[in-house]
């Protein structure tokens, strides 16, 4: 799609570059993203979309904040350019617009060697970050909050009631809480033929513990159907716990993240169903959203599974 | 009984509609992607339709036991009735996976 934004002059001052393109990308459920050449530079506007307020997630510019402590941090993320204030009314940020692989299937058909190794190195920086870098993120009962988010959707679901059942029945041991990345999986990272090179999508950071983020791409759903590598559809879980705990000095074994697993699991079960809702609530009308409904079931498979086995 | 072609029938011409002519005119990866979700999407509606089994647990239960799942009301049984349960649904949304993952 080409076409200007009428707050195209606006950003083009606040940028102090001329603008001499614009592209509104496709996807996007509660921000848009604007491809922007502006002086020759290759520029990704995201900007925040009116009437969504997504529980969880960031505001814009705190997400830009994140993004600057990550760099800071030796992270591999797009440069964050400048945070723009309200473009056309709406808040904004300008970042690097970066190229390379992102989608799932493609990536777990021919992955890099290493892979899983980059994850656990990139995972161990942002985990270091100091939490008083970014002292506007919170952390909070993470069960609680999916019970909230399950009653919101309205729909009995007795298996995901038994993953939170079985959940708060094993609760590990705490681990004080890092800078959490929120959403770190494939999917969310770019990648070349050269391997890692950016982490993408930073609007779910918070503060939790380690595991969280660690066990995330052990999800099933997120090794986009190369189910026997464990780790993202890309490679062993071994080699990346070793990293991590090279880097981080957080040892855990693959039975320390079963928890983490299930947790996993149920969380993405009710982010299908919540994505569902966008969709029959007449909110966000979308294929897409309409076929997580009937996704939902397999993570509901999966947690019992995983219970079954722990 | 409805004239025919019936919903089946029908599901079935639009999927070879999108399968033969609209999947392979798909300029665009997304148009392309989306194409596949809905493909996907008929394949779900017609196995509901054709499919004659219940439910393990009916529609009826399902209110009462979440309520008790989430009280703590838990026993020995629960969790393969549930597992049963889920890979009914399966058979219908997603036969491959279940068959993938046994």
């Amino acid at each position: 799609m080409v076409a200007t934004a009428p707050w195209c002059d606006e950003l083009a001052a606040k940028l102090g570059q001329r603008v001499d393109s614009m592209q509104l990308l496709p996807g996007g459920a509660s921000k848009e993203a604007w491809a922007v050449e502006a002086d020759g530079e290759r520029l990704l506007i995201r900007r925040a979309l009116a009437g969504v307020i997504h529980e969880g997630t960031l505001s814009l510019e705190n997400e830009f904040q994140v993004l600057e402590a990550a760099i800071e941090a030796g992270v591999k993320v797009p440069r964050p350019v400048a945070y723009l204030g309200e473009l056309g009314g709406r808040e904004a940020f300008a970042m690097e617009l970066v190229e390379g692989e992102t989608i799932g299937r493609r990536i777990v058909r021919d992955p890099p060697e290493g892979l899983e190794v980059e994850l656990a190195e990139e995972l161990a920086k942002i985990h270091a970050i100091p939490l008083e870098r970014l002292p506007f993120l919170r952390s909070g009962d993470v069960i609680g909050r999916f019970e909230d988010e399950l009653d919101s959707v309205g729909d009995p679901r007795p298996a995901i009631e038994y993953g939170l059942w079985w959940l708060r029945e094993h609760r590990p041991e705490p681990v004080a809480d890092v800078v959490s990345h929120g959403d770190f999986r494939i999917g969310n990272v770019v990648v070349s033929k050269r391997g890692l090179e950016y982490i993408l999508d930073w609007e779910f950071a918070h503060l939790s513990d380690p595991r969280e983020d660690v066990a995330w791409p052990l999800v099933r759903a997120w090794r986009f159907g190369a189910d026997d590598r464990r780790l993202g559809g890309v490679g062993d879980v071994g080699p990346y716990l070793e990293r991590y705990e090279e880097l981080s000095g957080r040892a855990m074994s693959e039975r320390d993240l079963e928890w983490w697993e299930v947790l996993g699991n149920v969380k993405w079960a009710i982010g299908c169903l919540t994505q569902c809702r966008r969709h029959l609530t007449g909110l966000d009308r979308s294929i897409e959203y309409a076929v997580l409904g009937r996704m939902a079931a397999e993570m509901e498979y999966e947690l019992l599974d995983l219970i079954e086995h722990a | 009984m409805p004239d025919r072609p019936n919903a089946l029938e029908l599901i079935e011409a639009v999927t070879e509609f999108l399968s033969s002519e609209v999947l392979p005119a798909a300029a665009d990866h997304r148009l392309k992607f989306r194409t596949l979700v809905a493909l996907n999407a008929l394949g779900i509606a017609y196995r509901e339709l054709e499919s004659s089994d219940d439910l393990v647990i009916g529609q009826e239960e399902l209110g009462e036991l979440a309520r008790r799942i989430r009280a703590g009301d838990v026993d020995e049984d629960l969790h393969a009735r549930l597992k049963e349960h889920v890979a009914a649904k399966l058979r219908v949304s997603n036969p491959a996976y279940l068959e993938r993952h046994d």
